[in-house]
Order: C-alpha cells, then sequence, then structure tokens
C-alpha cells in the first residue's frame, strides 16, 4: 500500500520503494509537531526562563564545585613523596599506575556497556510502542533520532566526565592531551553505546552476549591513556563511524518487544532520577533473576520448621539467594579497592579510604534486593505472628552475612599485605554485620513527601524530607565503617577498636530493627 | 498442512508462561467472513492464546500462520493484516482523540483520512471529545478509542481481546454489528468475549479455552459464559 504523495518526504532513491519508510517519517512527524503545538500552549516564558536559569546555575555550581576539588586533589598529589605509602608500604605497591587508570578506564566502559544494554539502547516510550510500532512501516524514523540524541550524549558526557580522572591521573599531560584524551574516551564511549545497539539487533541476547564485546573493549580501554597524541582519537573515531554505520540503519529491525522492553527500562529508570528515588532506580535496573535461581534453596525450603521465627528466617534467605543478583558487583568494586591501595600511584590514604568507603556502600546497597521488593507490599511482613523488629532482624541477616564476608575478604587481602594483622579481618567481619543493616535501611527509605516545603539548595529546591532520605541507609552503613577505616588509617587494630566496632555494629542492627515499616511508592 | 484459503490456522499451539501451559493444546483455523468466538473462565488462558495468536508473546510449541505466513508481529506484512485490540491503555499524553486516529489513518496510508477518523468518531460517539487528551475522557470512551484506532484500519485478521468491557449496551450492540460488518468484507475475527450476547450477535464457531480446548457452537459458547 504505497504512501499517498502528500506524505513523502524525500525518501532516498530506491530506499523506499513501498513508501513504508517515508509514511513513518510523516507519522513520526505529525505526532512530534501535535505534541510540541500541545506542549507549548502549556507553557510559560516566564517558567521556561526559570527552569533554564535554574538548570545553568544547577550546572555551573556543579562544576565549580567539581573543578575546585580535582585541582585541589590534583595539588595534593603533585606535592605528593611517591615514596610516602597510602595505606600500605611501599614494597606492597606492585601495581603500576598506569595499569591501574586502564583497568579502572576498562571497567568505565564494560559498565557503560551493561548499562546500555539495560536500557536498549534503541528504545520507544510505551505511549510510542502502542501506537506507532503497530503500524506497517519502516521503523528506522520511531527509533534513530532518540537514539542518536543518546550516543550523543553519551559520548560528550564520557568526555566531560574523563577531563578530572585525566587531570588526576596524567600529572604531566598538556590541556590539549587532557582534551585530547578525554575526546578519545568520548568516542570509545559511543562506540561501547553503538556495540550495544549491535547486540539488541540479536533478539534475546543476554549477559553471555555482553562476553565477547566486553572483550573488544580491552584494547579500546587503552586508547584514552595512550598520550597526547591525536592518533588515539582518530583510531576511536574511525572504530566509532565503522560501528554506527553497521548498527545504525539497521536498527529498524530490532523487535519491537525489545524496543518496549528498553523503554519501559529508561522510562522507569528517567522517572526515578527525576524523583530523586534511589530505590526504584535500583528496581527499574535490576535484571531479571534468571531461570536456573527460581529453585535455589528448595531443599531448605521445604524442611519442616518450628515456628513463625524460623518460617520467616528461611523464606528470607530462600528469597535472598533467588533474587541476589550474582556476584560480579562486589567481586568488581572489591577487586578496585586493592588494585587501588596496591599500585604505585601516590594515592593519599584519605582517597584510598574514601573509595573503600564509596565501594562499601555500592556494594551495601546491592545486597538489598529482598528488602526493597518486600518494602513494596508491607502486608507481606504482617502474614505470620511475629513482631516487626523480628522481621527486620530477619531481613538483616542475610546481607549482614554477605557484607561481613565482602568485608573479610578486602580486609583478610589487606592483612596479607602487611595493614593491621589478623584482628583487621576479625574487625572488618563485625564492621559487614552492621553495613549489612544500613543496607537495609537504605533499601527500606520512605517514600518521599513532596507536599513538604522545599529546601532551597544551589542545584535548585530539593524537598526537606528527600535529602534525608538520600542519605538514610548511607549514613550507618559509613558509621558502620568508621572503626575500621581508623584501623586502616593508622595501621593498627587496637584491642578496644574491636569493642568499639562491636558495640557500634550492634547499635547500627538495633537502629534498624526499631525501625518502623515505611511504605513505598513502588513500581 | 497449511489451509490455504486461511487467513488464521493454529496447529498444535501450546501456550503459557515459563514453559508451563496455561491451557490445553489450541489447533484452529478461521477463514475469510469467519468470526471465532474464544470463550473460557476466569484464568482459563484466553487472553494468553490470543496474545501468542497475535504474535505478542511467543509460543511453547506449535505453529501460527497468518495468511500462511508465520505470525511475525515484527514483519511489516503482518502488522498490514493484523489488527489487534487489547487492554493497552496507553496514548500519547500530548495528542488529542482525532490526532490518534489520525496517526493511525496516516499510518496506514488511508485515503481521505480527515474524512475517515470523523466517520470513526461520528460511530464511536466521540465528535464532541475528539479535541481532548485520552487523560480527560472516561475508561469507557479510552476503550471506544482504541476501538476506534483498531477498526479505522484495514486488516484482514481482527483480533479483539473482551472488548466489550467498559461499554454500554447500545455500543455493544453497535459493535456487534461493525464486527459483523468487517467480516462480511472478508476478514476473520477472533473475539475474546465474557458477553454471551456479544459471542451470538457475532461468532460463527466458538473456542471454549480449558484444559482440554474444544470447538463449539456460539450458542454452546454463550451457554457455558452464563454458567448454565
Amino acid at each position: 500500500m504505497p504512501a499517498p504523495e502528500a506524505l513523502r518526504l524525500r525518501p532516498t532513491a530506491g530506499e523506499d520503494r513501498d513508501g513504508t519508510l517515508a509514511t513513518a517519517r510523516a507519522v513520526v512527524a505529525f505526532t512530534r509537531k501535535s505534541s510540541r503545538r500541545y506542549n507549548r500552549a502549556r507553557t510559560s516564558v516566564g517558567g521556561l526562563f526559570i527552569d533554564i536559569y535554574s538548570s545553568t546555575l544547577a550546572l555551573a555550581c556543579v562544576l565549580a564545585i567539581a573543578g575546585s576539588f580535582v585541582f585541589a586533589l590534583r595539588d595534593e598529589i603533585a606535592r605528593r613523596d611517591p615514596a610516602q605509602g597510602g595505606l600500605v608500604d611501599q614494597q606492597w605497591q606492585m601495581i603500576p599506575a598506569d595499569v591501574l587508570w586502564i583497568l579502572l578506564t576498562y571497567l568505565a566502559f564494560t559498565g557503560l556497556l551493561t548499562l546500555a544494554r539495560r536500557l536498549g539502547p534503541a528504545a520507544v516510550s510505551s505511549s510510542e510502542g502502542s501506537w506507532w510500532l503497530p503500524l506497517p512501516v519502516d521503523r528506522r524514523p520511531m527509533v534513530l533520532p532518540g537514539l542518536i540524541r543518546l550516543i550523543a550524549g553519551v559520548g560528550l558526557a564520557s568526555a566531560v566526565m574523563y577531563l578530572p580522572f585525566s587531570l588526576l591521573t596524567a600529572l604531566d599531560r598538556t590541556p590539549t592531551g587532557h582534551l585530547l584524551a578525554a575526546g578519545t574516551f568520548g568516542m570509545v564511549a559511543v562506540i561501547v553505546v553503538g556495540g550495544a545497539t549491535l547486540l539488541q539487533l540479536r533478539a534475546g541476547s543476554g549477559r553471555r552476549d555482553l562476553l565477547w564485546p566486553a572483550l573488544v573493549l580491552l584494547p579500546l580501554a587503552v586508547l584514552p591513556s595512550l598520550g597526547p597524541d591525536v592518533w588515539p582519537l582518530l583510531v576511536a573515531l574511525a572504530f566509532a563511524v565503522g560501528v554506527l554505520a553497521y548498527s545504525l540503519p539497521r536498527v529498524g529491525i530490532v523487535a519491537g518487544s525489545e524496543l518496549m522492553r528498553g523503554g519501559g527500562v529508561s522510562g522507569h529508570a528517567g522517572a526515578s532520577v527525576f524523583l530523586l528515588d534511589v530505590n526504584e532506580l535500583s528496581r527499574a535496573l535490576a535484571a531479571h533473576p534468571r531461570h536456573t535461581a527460581s529453585t535455589r534453596g528448595a531443599k531448605l525450603y521445604v524442611r519442616h520448621t518450628v515456628g513463625p521465627r524460623a518460617a520467616i528466617v528461611r523464606a528470607d534467605i530462600v528469597a535472598f539467594l533467588r533474587l541476589q543478583q550474582g556476584v560480579a558487583v562486589p567481586l568488581v568494586w572489591l577487586g578496585a579497592c586493592l588494585a587501588l591501595v596496591l599500585a604505585d600511584a601516590a594515592l593519599p590514604a584519605v582517597v584510598q579510604l574514601l573509595v573503600i568507603v564509596v565501594a562499601g556502600c555500592v556494594t551495601g546497597t546491592s545486597m538489598g534486593v529482598v528488602a526493597r521488593r518486600t518494602a513494596l507490599v508491607p502486608e507481606l511482613d504482617l502474614l505470620l505472628p511475629v513482631s516487626t523488629s523480628v522481621v527486620m532482624l530477619s531481613r538483616i541477616l542475610m546481607p549482614a552475612v554477605a557484607m561481613s564476608a565482602w568485608m573479610a575478604v578486602l580486609t583478610g587481602a589487606l592483612s596479607v599485605v602487611g595493614v593491621g594483622g589478623p584482628g583487621l579481618i576479625l574487625l572488618g567481619a563485625v564492621a559487614g554485620l552492621g553495613m549489612g543493616a544500613g543496607s537495609v535501611r537504605a533499601a527500606t527509605r520512605p517514600a518521599t513527601d513532596w507536599t513538604a516545603p522545599a529546601a532551597e539548595t544551589p542545584f535548585g529546591p530539593v524537598p526537606r524530607t528527600q535529602i534525608a532520605a538520600l542519605y538514610r541507609g548511607i549514613d550507618v552503613t559509613f558509621l558502620a565503617m568508621v572503626p575500621v577505616l581508623l584501623a586502616l588509617y593508622t595501621g593498627n587494630v587496637y584491642p578496644w577498636l574491636i569493642g568499639v566496632q562491636a558495640a557500634v555494629s550492634a547499635g547500627v542492627v538495633l537502629v534498624q530493627m526499631a525501625a518502623k515499616p515505611t511504605s513505598q511508592s513502588g513500581g | 498442512m497449511a489451509d490455504l484459503g486461511a487467513v488464521l490456522q493454529a496447529t498444535g499451539l501450546l501456550v503459557g508462561y515459563f514453559r508451563a501451559p496455561v491451557c490445553g493444546e489450541v489447533s484452529v483455523t478461521v477463514h475469510p467472513g469467519e468470526v471465532l468466538g474464544v470463550v473460557g473462565v476466569n484464568g482459563a488462558g484466553k487472553s494468553t492464546v490470543v496474545r501468542t495468536l497475535a504474535g505478542r508473546q511467543p509460543a511453547l510449541a506449535g505453529d501460527v500462520l497468518v495468511q500462511g505466513l508465520p505470525a511475525l508481529p515484527d514483519a511489516v506484512m503482518f502488522r498490514r493484516q493484523v489488527s489487534a485490540i487489547f487492554d493497552d491503555d496507553l496514548f500519547f499524553p500530548a495528542l488529542t482523540v482525532r490526532e490518534h486516529l489520525l496517526l493511525v489513518a496516516r499510518g496506514h496510508s488511508l485515503d481521505a483520512p480527515d474524512q475517515r477518523v470523523t466517520a470513526e468518531l461520528e460511530f464511536f460517539g466521540l465528535r464532541d471529545r475528539a479535541d481532548v487528551v485520552p487523560e480527560a475522557l472516561s475508561s469507557g470512551q479510552r476503550r471506544r478509542l482504541l476501538l476506534a484506532a483498531g477498526l479505522i484500519r484495514p486488516s484482514s485478521l481482527l483480533i479483539l481481546d473482551e472488548p466489550e468491557q467498559r461499554l454500554d449496551p447500545v455500543m455493544r450492540d453497535a459493535l456487534a454489528q461493525r464486527i459483523g460488518d468487517h467480516a462480511e468484507a472478508g476478514a476473520a475475527v477472533v473475539l475474546v468475549t465474557h458477553d454471551p450476547r456479544l459471542l451470538v450477535q457475532t461468532a460463527s464457531t466458538c473456542l471454549v479455552i480449558d484444559d482440554v480446548v474444544e470447538q463449539l457452537d456460539p450458542d454452546q459458547g454463550a451457554a457455558i459464559i452464563a454458567g448454565s
């Protein structure tokens, strides 16, 4: 059925024999034009000005704060004597700094690849999926503009975000060299998103399909570190052009269900970011548990139990085994912490401790899957005749055990290289118990009360309760880490420190046990 | 063996989730001009069957052919042939009722799309609400908009999942007439319904979804729906 002449929009010769491409372009243009007309009628110039002004101001504040922090840290690193060790003695600093930076760059690209694949990257919104995808037309005009915007945005944002990394890790590089390295990083990020689009062309592509692209990324991750020359940028550019030239024209054949899945995840994640809801963001980006995971713990679950307490503990253990994503995230953060400590990068001990804190908080957050799910249905906790504090203790159990093991491995590795001795392992394991409670506390943040008056911040108005909610969980996780961080900094595990650590962890667990059940918006 | 004259042919079709079938094996053929009613109790798997027929979810086993070709919802030819109306209450927030229908009309390259849209708005009683966004409609009116979108376009196979939901009796009768007209024009129709009257008014045959799937007369199907 050819498109009417009035709807044709300059199709390329031979490209659109049946008119489906031109019709699709006309449909997309019609939708955009109508939506714009509707939105303009409801947007005032004053409101638009305020939005642009506050966004620009917030961006300028962020850049100023980040810039001053980066340059201060750069000066500190430049002044630092390489012989002055970080957390470990110089003899143990055996990983060359350049190798560490390449590894971190590689991890960033792998993370971007996983995230891009989770979000699509080619995607349509739910309404576009319902009204555009069933039309008998070429789907390229429906998908391509959004995908190109995404790729360009990721490339630009990646380049900007690499600049501080380049400034801190290559002190001898010229400003032009930093810009070239950042440009190369941004171009490789474009390749990564283009590669994720290629994966999307294969219906049902999953985790295993990420393996080969992850290997291809290894040599690409070296490019940004190859100095001030222009050729790494040109190599990345050529590669990017090749990947995009292959993938973009084929984006019209991505399965409709896949486009809608990507759109669903992107929309959910975008709304979570807009509402500053970290738990909702975690739910949005969580991969579905594998089919094989649904039978984990089945034998344990069917065993006879005595009393409701044992029943709820068993249910929490089995839910954790089934819902918890793999060990990749904890292992990656563990590796990153150790690599940073063992590198000869002359990083101040405070920076190394900061990375350990971030790693602990992120790993802890990843352990709160069961608590995040059950927080959506508070009625579940009322099914059994046990108090809410017992339910909470049961919910804390597995994250606490997992975090305790994670911290024990981290501190065990550090004690092997001479930090703190065997006592450090005990300290880490006890700290992990408190961190597990912190992960549950973070996962059960209450929904934001958007009716409360907003607090003015340099980044614009933020609801007061949201500020508190953002720190909920992270506060006690950090608190639980303080004694072990102190031991790492001083290099000694004093007996009283173990007592303090036990008291802090127990206190954190008790605080979370006493916490009232909260309701979340859900999603 | 493919029936060359059939619009829809399902052979040994098993539908379900996570490798577990939700009902018995479905084997059915629908020819041009026929209306296949699909009935069953709640949870029997009616919607799963039609979603699989419409290519919206993969079959566990068996084949579905539309006009002799595999049901591939991403193929342009399939999308041209099959109009499927489910209860997807999803609309562009900034497009009016008229613009939604115009989008479908233009996407299917209909001649005189404006006149066709006006006619559908008239038929579904949406003319007074043509210039509002779907959010301003009642749930019954949004249902009418979805039906209008599915019926404004040409199709050789029309799939309707409980179209009577949220419609008043007058509109149900009008819809029955419309479905009949569509079939008379040469299309095949698959109609999932809980309304015995709509079933008897429209269906030429009836598929009862259960652990064993049976093909009965519409009157027998209506009796099953009515619980007698």
